[in-house]
């Protein structure tokens, strides 16, 4: 009986009813949709990290990640592909690269550079580059000279397709490598640092160069689950001499990144209580009027015998009703808003020099976790029909004499 | 006989297309490299001990240092700093496409890595690399004769110098003037669309060292009119032995001469 009288009660005053709703409905909204935008963002710049050359696991000479110079390469790829291919999961990828330090230079320009020699059938399912080339075309395996560089460091060199970049690093030797390479691909990258540090060459050409022999820098993994990745790695670990090699996850690969995931995390939910404690004060605020405008409706019910417990069993369903309306609505729009951005996302490309200080994409697609849904919908539900207690309880103490006081 | 003559003429201008012409041209190919080479000789001897004062000059400064030099061959030198000073005692040592420099400051001798290589030496407008690569001009190259020009009386040949297909250098020409007595008279150094990028003059031919020599050196930047580094020739002594010892990173430290 009391849900009726709720439901009839929230309608008395449509206008106050629609306000505080719309207060809800704005309110779940933002929480979840800036949600799914934040976690757009951090989503973008996992992808974004793993295929700039990071992969998921990576398996290094023990030494390289902390001084990444050619005396620290892999002289024995073998025994690493070994080990990959008897512990990996089917479907899981891999490719080796040579990559150094190196001073990229043309007539008038010098630029420090990350000179990577990568397996151009391998790499391309494996890392950004093999989709990325715009302008000329890709590696071969017989590009003795050719060399794919970004559209940035073209544009800082005055250069263009065909012509000549001279790379200068230190061979094994210790002593002055220098090369001279022909640009036959320009390649574009969700972000300038990237075009502007990485070229590519072909492995061989890269340890011809830098008298390596066999030699390989790195050893990168894409598995086909990510969620594998703890687990492959620690198998892999386990199938090398633990002297020689050191292997690694992404997310001790980009520690950056992961220290902002979790930043992200802690800031949703500080996020979620902001709404809400705004949200709060609204739903508090419009009971407490609707209760007090009803003080001899009270009075009449607790006069003819209605215990306080049912009185406040009233109030709490009109905010449920409210908070229920509002909810729902509040889901479908930000699930709306959503699916109208998920197709060509945000396109930030203006502001893209200021993003790139984050290691953010120029395109945020949202991505909605249903695990940040329910409990922005737990948070505002629970915590609405906690902050109608007082109300509630303001009404269910009304006495019937009190109530003939008041006109 | 009027058809003979022709015939005649016909057949000595052929003559002179087969026999003059074609070969005169390779000779002028083959003579470019070697011209080249003795040029680089003539201006550096077996050996040499110099002493140079450079000026490098910029829009609003202007700093000038001595250098004392010792060079062997075509490849190995050693430059020390002994003035001002304030900068006394720094050096660089070359040998071979390897360079060191000392600085008595921090009493320490640096290897000089591949990324510092295309930095300017001493802050002037020459690069390491142009220190450690002098001899690819020699290696790197195909040097061929476009033309001549007089100077001071003496013949000039201009030399287009190209670089090899894959040889590791920055430049997409230099363009050389060396007079018929082997004096380097230009340098100049151009990109890949043949657009200058810097140019080295010589100036002041005088006796200097037993030989002909230009005293004077300006290497200026073609878009900066204002930015030049010199070098001028105070002292200059050709092929006195010297020990090996002293192009050695010892005695980049020892600073007592």
């Amino acid at each position: 009986m009391h849900l009726q009288l709720a439901w009839r009660n929230i309608w008395r005053n449509p206008k106050r009813t629609a306000v505080i709703m719309t207060a809800i409905i704005i309110g779940v909204w933002s929480m979840i949709f800036l949600g799914a935008l934040m976690r757009g963002i951090s989503e973008g710049m996992v992808r974004n990290g793993i295929s700039t050359l990071t992969g998921h696991i990576q398996v290094h000479h023990r030494g390289y990640r902390n001084d990444p110079v050619i005396e620290n390469s892999m002289t024995d790829p073998e025994v690493v592909e070994t080990a990959l291919r008897e512990t990996l999961p089917d479907g899981a990828q891999w490719t080796s690269r040579v990559r150094v330090n190196a001073v990229a230079s043309n007539a008038r320009h010098t630029a420090g550079v990350t000179f990577v020699g990568i397996d151009p059938a391998h790499e391309a399912g494996i890392s950004f580059i093999g989709k990325a080339v715009t302008e000329g075309r890709y590696l071969r395996d017989d590009d003795k000279n050719g060399i794919v560089v970004g559209r940035a460091l073209v544009d800082k060199f005055e250069t263009g397709l065909g012509r000549k970049i001279i790379m200068m690093s230190q061979d094994t030797d210790r002593e002055v490598a220098s090369r001279a390479f022909r640009i036959v691909g320009i390649f574009k990258a969700e972000m300038q640092a990237t075009e502007k540090q990485f070229v590519f060459v072909t492995k061989e050409a890269a340890q011809h160069m830098l008298k390596l022999k066999n030699g390989i820098s790195e050893m990168s993994v894409i598995l086909p689950d990510q969620k594998e990745v703890r687990h492959a790695a620690d198998n892999v670990s386990a199938a090398l001499p633990s002297a020689d090699y050191e292997v690694q996850t992404w997310r001790e690969l980009l520690p950056l990144i992961t220290a902002i995931l979790n930043i992200y995390d802690g800031f949703m939910y500080i996020w979620f209580v902001v709404v809400f404690i705004a949200m709060g004060f609204g739903i508090v605020n419009t009971t407490l009027m609707a209760v007090f405008e009803r003080i001899r409706e009270f009075g009449l019910f607790k006069s003819l015998g209605m215990k306080p417990m049912w009185i406040i069993r009233e109030v709490l369903a009109e905010s449920f009703f409210i908070l229920l309306i509002g909810t729902t609505i509040g889901n479908i729009l930000s699930f709306l808003s959503v699916f109208a951005l998920s197709g060509n996302g945000i396109d930030l490309s203006a502001l893209a020099s200021g993003l790139e200080y984050a290691g953010m994409s120029r395109i945020i697609y949202p991505a909605i976790y249903s695990h940040d849904v329910i409990i922005a919908n737990l948070v505002v539900f629970i915590l609405g029909l906690l902050v109608s207690v007082y109300p509630a309880v303001k009404a269910a103490r009304f006495t019937p004499v009190e109530a003939l006081t008041h006109a | 006989m009027g058809e003979y003559t022709m015939a005649k003429k016909m057949m000595l201008f052929l003559w002179l297309v087969l026999f003059l012409y074609v070969p005169a041209s390779g000779v002028y190919a083959q003579d470019g490299m070697a011209l080249v080479e003795a040029g680089f000789d003539y201006m550096r001897g077996k050996t040499s001990i110099s002493t140079v004062i450079m000026t490098i000059h910029r829009p609003d400064w202007q700093r000038t240092m001595t250098i004392k030099a010792w060079t062997k061959g075509q490849e190995d030198s050693i430059f020390r700093i002994i003035a001002p000073a304030r900068d006394s005692g720094n050096g660089t040592l070359k040998r071979g496409r390897e360079m060191w420099t000392y600085n008595p400051k921090i009493n320490r001798v640096i290897k000089i890595p591949p990324s510092m290589m295309s930095q300017a030496w001493m802050g002037s407008d020459f690069s390491n690399n142009d220190l450690s690569k002098s001899e690819s001009l020699i290696n790197d190259y195909t040097h061929t004769i476009v033309g001549d020009e007089t100077h001071e009386g003496k013949k000039v040949y201009v030399i287009k110098s190209m670089p090899k297909p894959e040889a590791p250098v920055v430049w997409g020409m230099q363009k050389l003037k060396i007079r018929e007595d082997y004096i380097f008279l230009e340098q100049g150094f151009y990109d890949e669309d043949l657009q200058p990028v810097k140019i080295m003059t010589t100036l002041q031919i005088r006796q200097l060292g037993g030989r002909l020599f230009p005293v004077v050196w300006k290497m200026q930047k073609t878009d900066a009119e204002d930015e030049y580094t010199m070098l001028e020739y105070k002292e200059l002594v050709f092929d006195t032995d010297f020990p090996d010892r002293l192009l050695t990173v010892a005695s980049l430290k020892t600073s007592a001469r």
